[in-house]
């Protein structure tokens, strides 16, 4: 049976504001403003948005889109407290809502102050997921991603060879990506010895292996399929989305096997929804928090079996011109960390043939991920319509 | 701005410390008795950690806390480098290793006198206790 979700809902339109380190905006202007690109995108009147669901913790509620955009009727408002899986798992919930008929647009949005704000080790005592590790995991010394990912990546690395030069590859294949965007923090090239001269945060950490604390905002738009088809750009439908979390969600260290995430649980479901597999994907836009974390995501999707996402990356498979692309814009790791929303903006650009010097030729079918808050999961198949 | 308010000492950071819960305060005051406390399901045995109120094995509420051994072996570890807490600066680097305890659980805790060059899955430890206070004393791994 077909899934009743899939190809129903679309990404109608997309917006993003300038990436930075360093900006006099707020959190909640860097929002409207990139909403406002979005909704010029998809040539819908800003009124006439439903649902809005804001990033959290980012400076913004629901109701101050009514009170800047003058939204007339706000019928789904929402939060989604998955950290780095937040974006893509609003991809799902704002399908639901649209297919059902609850909304007729809902937008998505993240502002971001990370340079010129508070920085993530702040940030993350607003997490409610972060109280175990605040009480177990601070007090020794370890409480920042970089730290609490490290273990696992360690785990990897000795069971099953990864390196320092795999985890490399990911960050100059993604700054490769990154210089032919125009809109990007890093522009200038990053090489391999770049990466391994750059000092060690948390080992295996590198600063190279580490996305960026920067400053921007970003925006997307769903639509009912049925509505977007006579919106202002090209089809992109939503064909497969889900969202995963892990056993023992709020302690890594507690969890049965570090290396299995919530993608592990969403991969799948999202797969069978869409009626496609790895074979089929064109382009992927995979959360990269760290370099790491795209090699074993790799692995989780099926690209490649556990303890050869390692050597999957090598060779120029990853980079464009090769068997999958990764990350076309830059990624965390390059353009920009706004919660992964510009990889939902990048793969759509990608399936409206909008990717400019980045375009994967003939790309119909790509994937996006999300990764974050301790491990949940969350994957969206878009796909251009026929 | 005056030169001597710009002179003037930041504060010494501090440590962050444990706030116990309901569920977790027999955990840290066993620590704090030199004791490895864990909590054990008193329906079906099992033991559980981080502490929290149902087993999600019997779905029982009722609960004791034991003393368990205090030997394991490292699942993996990470150094860290960069201090994200100003207090850990002048430790830094400083191993923290993730350790399979024999009691069936795991604990993270800072890894002292081993050098990183010997670790190795498997390796076996020994958790320790190091007060840091009067009311806490935290979890350590040496050399078994």
């Amino acid at each position: 049976m077909v899934h009743p979700l899939r190809d129903k809902a679309a990404v109608s339109g997309i917006g993003e504001t300038a990436y930075t380190r360093g900006t006099t905006k707020s959190g909640l202007a860097l929002q409207l403003e990139a909403s406002l690109r979005a909704l010029d995108d998809a040539g819908i009147d800003p009124r006439d948005v439903d649902g809005v669901i804001p990033y959290f913790p980012g400076g913004a509620i629901a109701e101050d889109f009514i009170a800047n955009l003058g939204l007339k009727d706000l019928t789904l408002s929402a939060f989604i407290p998955m950290g780095g899986a937040t974006c893509v798992a609003a991809i799902q919930m704002a399908a639901m809502a649209v297919t059902t008929g609850v909304c007729k647009h809902v937008l998505i949005s993240v502002g971001r102050t990370g340079y010129s704000g508070s920085r993530v080790s702040t940030r993350l005592q607003q997490f409610p997921v972060f109280a175990q590790a605040a009480e177990f995991e601070a007090p020794i010394g370890m409480f920042a991603p970089a730290q609490l990912y490290a273990q696992g990546a360690r785990r990897h690395m000795e069971l099953y060879g990864t390196t320092a030069r795999q985890f490399a590859e990911v960050a100059v294949v993604t700054r490769q990506h990154a210089i032919l965007n125009g809109n990007v923090v890093m522009n200038k090239p990053l090489t391999v010895e770049d990466h391994h001269a750059s000092r060690m945060i948390s080992d295996p950490f590198r600063l190279f292996d580490c996305s960026l604390e920067s400053d921007g905002g970003a925006a997307v738009i769903i639509s009912a399929t049925e509505r977007a088809k006579d919106l202002r750009k090209p089809l992109v439908t939503i064909a497969g989305t889900a969202e995963g979390h892990p056993d023992s969600p709020a302690s890594i260290a507690q969890r049965p096997d570090l290396l299995e995430f919530g993608l592990v649980k969403s991969a799948p479901r999202a797969f069978a929804m869409a009626g496609v597999g790895p074979k089929d994907i064109d382009v992927a836009e995979i959360y990269d928090c760290f370099t790491f974390t795209v090699i074993r995501q790799l692995e989780i999707l099926g690209f490649c079996k556990t303890g050869e996402g390692g050597p999957f990356v090598m060779d120029g498979r990853i980079a464009l011109g090769g068997e999958l692309p990764i990350n076309t814009h830059g990624g965390l790791l390059s353009q920009g960390h706004v919660v992964g929303l510009n990889h939902v903006i990048e793969l759509t650009r990608q399936l409206r043939g909008e990717a400019g010097k980045a375009q994967v030729k003939d790309a119909e079918t790509g994937l996006v991920t999300g990764y974050g808050d301790m491990g949940d999961g969350s994957i969206a198949i878009l796909r251009r319509a026929a | 701005m005056s030169q001597a308010s710009a002179a003037a000492a930041p504060p010494a950071p501090e440590r962050p410390l444990p706030t116990p819960t309901r569920e977790s305060q027999p955990y840290w005051d066993g620590l704090r008795e030199g004791r490895f406390l864990l909590q054990f399901c008193s329906s079906c045995g099992k033991v559980r950690h981080y502490p929290r109120p149902v087993c999600p094995h019997c779905f029982s509420m009722e609960s004791e806390f034991r003393e368990a051994p205090l030997g394991g072996g490292l699942h993996s570890w990470t150094v860290c480098h960069h201090p994200f807490n100003f207090f850990f600066k002048a430790s830094a680097p400083y191993i923290v290793a993730l350790v399979d305890m024999d009691a069936g659980v795991r604990v993270n805790a800072q890894l002292h006198g081993i050098p990183e060059a010997e670790l190795k899955i498997g390796r076996r430890v020994k958790l320790g206790f190091e007060p840091v206070n009067e009311e806490v004393t935290l979890p350590v791994f040496v050399a078994e």
